[in-house]
């Protein structure tokens, strides 16, 4: 195919890559080049269809015409069948809140470890369907995590406990709660200590609550355990600061981000992401941007974010840090009092390959950018690569990062001392609410003997977990869009607040409580919804109602708490330790899974099927290797390796990852879990292999790796619906785009024997700024929740039949040992003249006269010519029936405004049309035009950095209509004449150059 | 010749019924194989339907 491409392509261009197997040109790449498809997502025999061995059918074309005749007798007779018949009624008394076909909104907010979240919750008929962040708030201003997006499908998990439990027998709240208070009454008469471990406290009102109970029930001791929070950062504040924080990047301030191994572009930080966002969507070059420098051994979505990459292994982050810190010293830029670096030789340190120039750009950068360069450190780094952060921070005076005193977390240590406390018989009662350390804590086995010394043990949750297993009595909790409660952010206070009754009988963890208080003979109200209005109603500012609060779902305040000092004491023995550290074989490194975080979204099947941004893996947590490792080891892709460090073993699938450091090796929390109907056998546990030592519980060293023989089909997404190597992808440096803002394309001139067609009222389009896109699939997640995308599994995605309307294209460009890595959004393109079109027999698929290529999946009877003609892959067949056998409670999260597909049927991208007809009827009602960023897609409100616009093309004034000119913008495949409505704007990098200015 | 290699209308007739009956039976038997994840022969007793109630004391946004 390649050979017939038009000489009008690109010249010289850089040339991208998406697997190994590309980049090294295999015989398997180059066959694979040439074939549109996956074998299983091909257009193939009747076999391939219905996943049969090539020979088992011996199907012949006799055998199919008889088939269809059979198959239209049967299709008659089915037809007659009366089941499945639904019926529609209305309301006897219709709720007051509900109006038919019009939907609500309710301000709430959603909690995960130590961030908040605060959305705006969609709900039709009283039923949660689709979350975005929300507006008013002033730090989200509209925008989510991918995970927060998925958690309106927790709310429907068929495995969520519906009733309290004792013993395995179901039982009523009277009987379960007298039973915990008759064992809480005992312990306080005997003055035997009762452990509650818990998540992070980030509620004011929770943590009056967990005073209170504390007041009620002296002996009572907490542990707010948060495992993929990273003990490291918790000890290192403690050494900085003397005490627990929080850090807030404050992007928008910053010219200068270096980044030590931390992930902040992985969508878990809107506020962090539409700060990036905002820097680089850059109208001409002379707009100011910033400059991200990443020093990191795995690669990271940061790291692909990056204008300058260096991949340096996490034991040497810190003897770096140090170096930097001790260079700039001796550059005016002074140390605090009592910091002694004494122990640190200036440059770079030995054994860490940096070039001399890279070394000498990033002091400079730091140096001049000053007050306006941050130092961001992961949480998973050792604890002296966050105290030489805090240090750079502090020396730089760095205006760009929030330091916020914060709740303590509970180390892996003090859970080993909670364990030894269990061991001795030293707690009367155990209660868990919302952790799961029976899974998360790495001694499993001593952990296991250790609770089962404990005479009495509570469970508070929402899905019966391994922790659950462990105990007698067990406590159904509500899903947070059923509970109240409040946070502190650093903007405002967050008020949270039910969008449906409860779904089964259960509780919120906090009424629970209220009602221990109450029978310790204390005083509390009779609900955790008067507990938290009645302390509101004291706080809120004049004139400024509870109600109206709820409203709006905050009330903005700032933090007048005192910034924590830093402690220049402590900077000694950190760099004393920093410069002796060394890692011996190979250097494990630990880190939560971007769809499962620590494990508790792990029976989120739409998490699941989300492609990892980096490996693009689905369904499975494998190690990651280096190039160089795979090497010397004999690695290839999939081949089964063994695990092993200090006892702890796991037989595991491998990838190869490109631009990880040598000698580091990467393993995903959150996997291998025992319970839960979508968790159980997806990936491996790691938590086995997490130290005891807080300071570096998450990068062990000492690791051996060997093959196990044996190979996995890999449930992997980056070979799918490859486009031939055609220039598809551009990425423009600031110089090139100073002197050459449109790169080194041209635009290849166009003929067509038809007439351009005519738009009387609107012609929607698209544009996407590759430069602001980090690859978080934010948007993904909004498109999967808004367009009821199903989900595959595991066994369908590895044949390449996964269902995403839209998907994120990762490439890599340079060198194997450190790439160049650019994103890439690819939906469908909407085109003019739409190769799909012209190619359905039954006119299935045709143009709206607003320039939608829309689907009428009544009429498609499955050739899938379409998805043989898109040049774009964008095409989704439903190879089976993915939703028709789901219930309730399943299909209560479906967006009623969106057909759901069955079987047999091609679907894909429609520009969100349910959202453009309802802006359009509501425009029409009001007797007005449509406004111009009154009709969003899915994917544009979930893309937190903003790199998604839509409108209006025949709009001149609108953003759409004026960004489809900017000097960065291309459309791709452009040469083939189907005049796509998407627009992309080329990718930027700053990177450094010598002699070049500085940030000042 | 032809009336003479004519089948009889009973054949004719019984092919006419069991033809597609067989073949309706194989592609069942294609299309459920139970390895291929196929959905059960009998469906499941369905579920009692969940009570979606509105929430109590909520100030929505908009709607």
């Amino acid at each position: 195919m390649k050979t017939r491409l038009p000489e009008h392509g690109p010249l010289e261009t850089p040339q991208y890559w998406r697997t190994l197997e590309e980049r090294l040109e295999t015989p398997e790449a180059q066959r694979a080049a040439h074939d549109e498809f996956l074998p299983g997502a091909a257009p193939g025999t009747f076999d391939d269809v219905h996943g049969l061995p090539p020979s088992q059918s011996g199907f012949s074309r006799r055998d199919f015409l008889g088939l269809v005749s059979a198959t239209a007798a049967l299709a008659a007779t089915v037809a007659c069948d009366r089941k499945g018949q639904g019926t529609v009624v209305p309301y006897t008394r219709r709720p007051v809140e509900v109006v038919p076909g019009v939907a609500n909104y309710y301000a709430s907010a959603f909690q995960e470890g130590r961030r908040v979240y605060p959305v705006l919750v969609k709900t039709r008929e009283g039923r949660p369907i689709h979350l975005t962040g929300n507006d008013e708030h002033p730090g989200v201003k509209g925008k989510t995590s991918p995970r927060t997006m998925a958690d309106v499908l927790r709310l429907y998990d068929p495995d969520r406990l519906r009733a309290p439990k004792a013993g395995g027998r179901t039982l009523g709240w009277a009987e379960a709660e007298s039973q915990l208070h008759a064992v809480l009454t005992g312990a306080k008469a005997t003055g035997k200590p009762v452990l509650l471990i818990s998540g992070a406290v980030v509620s004011p009102t929770r943590k009056a609550l967990l005073a209170d109970l504390k007041a009620a029930l002296p002996t009572l001791e907490h542990l707010a355990f948060e495992p993929a929070a990273g003990d490291a950062a918790e000890e290192a504040a403690k050494a900085s600061y003397g005490q627990a924080v929080d850090l807030q990047p404050r992007l928008a301030k910053a010219k200068v981000i270096l980044s030590l191994g931390a992930d902040f572009l992985n969508g878990e930080d809107p506020e962090s992401l539409a700060a990036w966002g905002a820097k680089r969507r850059l109208k001409n070059a002379h707009e100011a941007i910033n400059r991200l420098w990443v020093l990191e051994g795995p690669l990271t979505l940061t790291g692909t974010n990056a204008d300058q990459r260096v991949p340096v292994a996490p034991s040497r982050l810190g003897a770096v840090a140090f170096a930097l810190a001790k260079e700039l010293s001796t550059k005016a830029v002074s140390l605090p009092a009592g910091a002694d670096l004494s122990a640190i030789a200036v440059g770079v340190p030995q054994g860490v390959d940096i070039p001399a120039e890279t070394w000498s750009n990033l002091v400079k950068d730091l140096q001049h950018a000053g007050r306006n360069a941050v130092v961001l450190c992961g949480a998973q780094m050792p604890a002296e690569v966050h105290q030489a952060a805090h240090l750079l921070n502090a020396m730089l005076g760095s205006e760009a990062v929030a330091v916020r005193a914060a709740e303590p977390l509970a180390t892996v240590k003090d859970l080993e001392g909670a364990v030894q406390g269990m061991a001795a018989g030293h707690y009367a009662a155990l209660i868990f609410w919302d952790v799961n350390p029976a899974y998360a804590f790495p001694r499993a086995a001593a952990w296991q003997e250790a609770v089962a010394k404990v005479p009495f043990r509570a469970w508070i949750g929402q899905v019966e977990d391994e922790t659950a297993a462990q105990c007698q009595v067990l406590l159904p909790e509500n899903h947070w869009l059923e509970n109240w409660g409040d946070f502190t952010t650093e903007h405002a206070e967050v008020l949270q607040q039910p969008t449906i009754g409860t779904l089964y009988d259960t509780r919120q963890g906090e009424d629970v409580f209220l009602g221990v208080i109450r029978a310790l003979g204390g005083h509390a109200p009779a609900s955790y919804h008067v507990y938290l209005q009645g302390r509101w109603q004291q706080t809120l500012p004049l004139g400024t109602t509870f109600e109206q609060a709820l409203h709006d779902g905050l009330v903005t305040s700032e933090s007048k708490a005192a910034t924590p000092a830093f402690k220049g004491a402590s900077v000694a023995a950190a760099a004393q330790h920093a410069a002796a550290s060394k890692s011996e074989g190979l250097e494990l490194v630990l880190f939560p899974g971007f769809a499962t975080h620590d494990g508790r979204h792990a029976n989120n099947s739409w998490l699941q099927e989300t492609p990892d941004p980096i490996t693009k893996m689905t369904w499975d947590n494998p190690v990651s290797v280096s190039v160089q490792d795979a090497k010397a080891l004999g690695i290839q892709e999939g081949d089964f390796v063994t695990l092993s460090l200090e006892g702890a073993t796991l037989r595991l699938p491998a990838v190869i990852q490109p631009g990880q450091a040598k000698g580091v090796i990467t393993l995903a929390l959150g996997y291998g879990r025992t319970t839960g109907g979508v968790a159980k056998g997806v990936g491996a546990n790691a938590y086995p292999f997490m130290g005891l030592d807080p300071t570096r519980a998450n990068v062990r060293g000492g690791a051996r790796l060997a093959k196990a023989g044996g190979k996995k089909d890999l449930s992997r997404t980056q070979s799918h619906h490859r486009m031939e190597g055609r220039d598809i992808v551009r990425s423009l440096t600031m110089d090139e785009f100073a002197h050459n803002p449109k790169g080194h394309y041209h635009m290849p001139e166009l003929v067509s024997l038809y007439e351009d067609q005519t738009f009387p009222d609107h012609k929607w389009g698209m544009v996407i700024d590759l430069a602001a896109c980090v690859g978080c699939s934010a948007c993904v997640v909004a498109c999967q929740s808004e367009n009821n995308v199903p989900v595959v599994g595991p066994e369908q995605v590895a044949r390449g039949r996964e269902m995403h309307w839209i998907r994120i294209d990762r490439y890599y460009e340079g060198e194997l040992e450190n790439p160049k890595v650019v994103h890439q959004p690819m939906l469908c393109q909407h085109c003019d003249n739409a190769p799909c079109e012209n190619v359905c027999p039954v006119n299935a698929t045709n143009h709206s006269p607003d320039g939608l290529n829309q689907m009428a999946y009544n009429r498609c009877v499955g050739t899938r010519y379409c998805g043989n003609n898109c040049p774009y892959k964008v095409r989704r067949f439903n190879f089976l029936e993915y939703t028709a056998y789901k219930t309730e409670p399943e299909i209560l999260v479906n967006n009623p405004e969106v057909t759901v597909r069955p079987r047999g049927v091609m679907e894909k991208c429609s520009f969100c049309v349910q959202r453009i007809n309802d802006v359009k009827i509501r425009a029409k009602g009001d007797g007005r035009a449509i406004l111009d960023g009154e009709v969003t897609t899915a994917c544009m409100a979930g893309c937190p950095s903003d790199a998604i616009v839509f409108g209006d093309l025949k709009d001149p004034k609108s953003k759409v209509a004026q960004l489809v000119n900017a000097s960065r913008a291309y459309r791709v495949l452009e040469e083939v004449g189907a005049k796509p409505a998407i627009t992309y704007l080329a990718d930027l990098k700053n990177p450094a150059v010598e002699g070049g200015p500085h940030a000042s | 010749m032809a009336d003479v290699n004519r089948k009889p209308m009973m054949d004719r007739a019984a092919a006419l019924v069991a033809g597609p009956f067989l073949l309706g039976q194989r592609a069942l038997s294609l299309v459920f194989q139970p390895d291929q994840g196929a959905p059960p022969k009998t469906l499941k007793e369905a579920p009692s339907r969940i009570t979606v109630t509105p929430p109590e004391h909520a100030i929505k946004r908009r709607g």
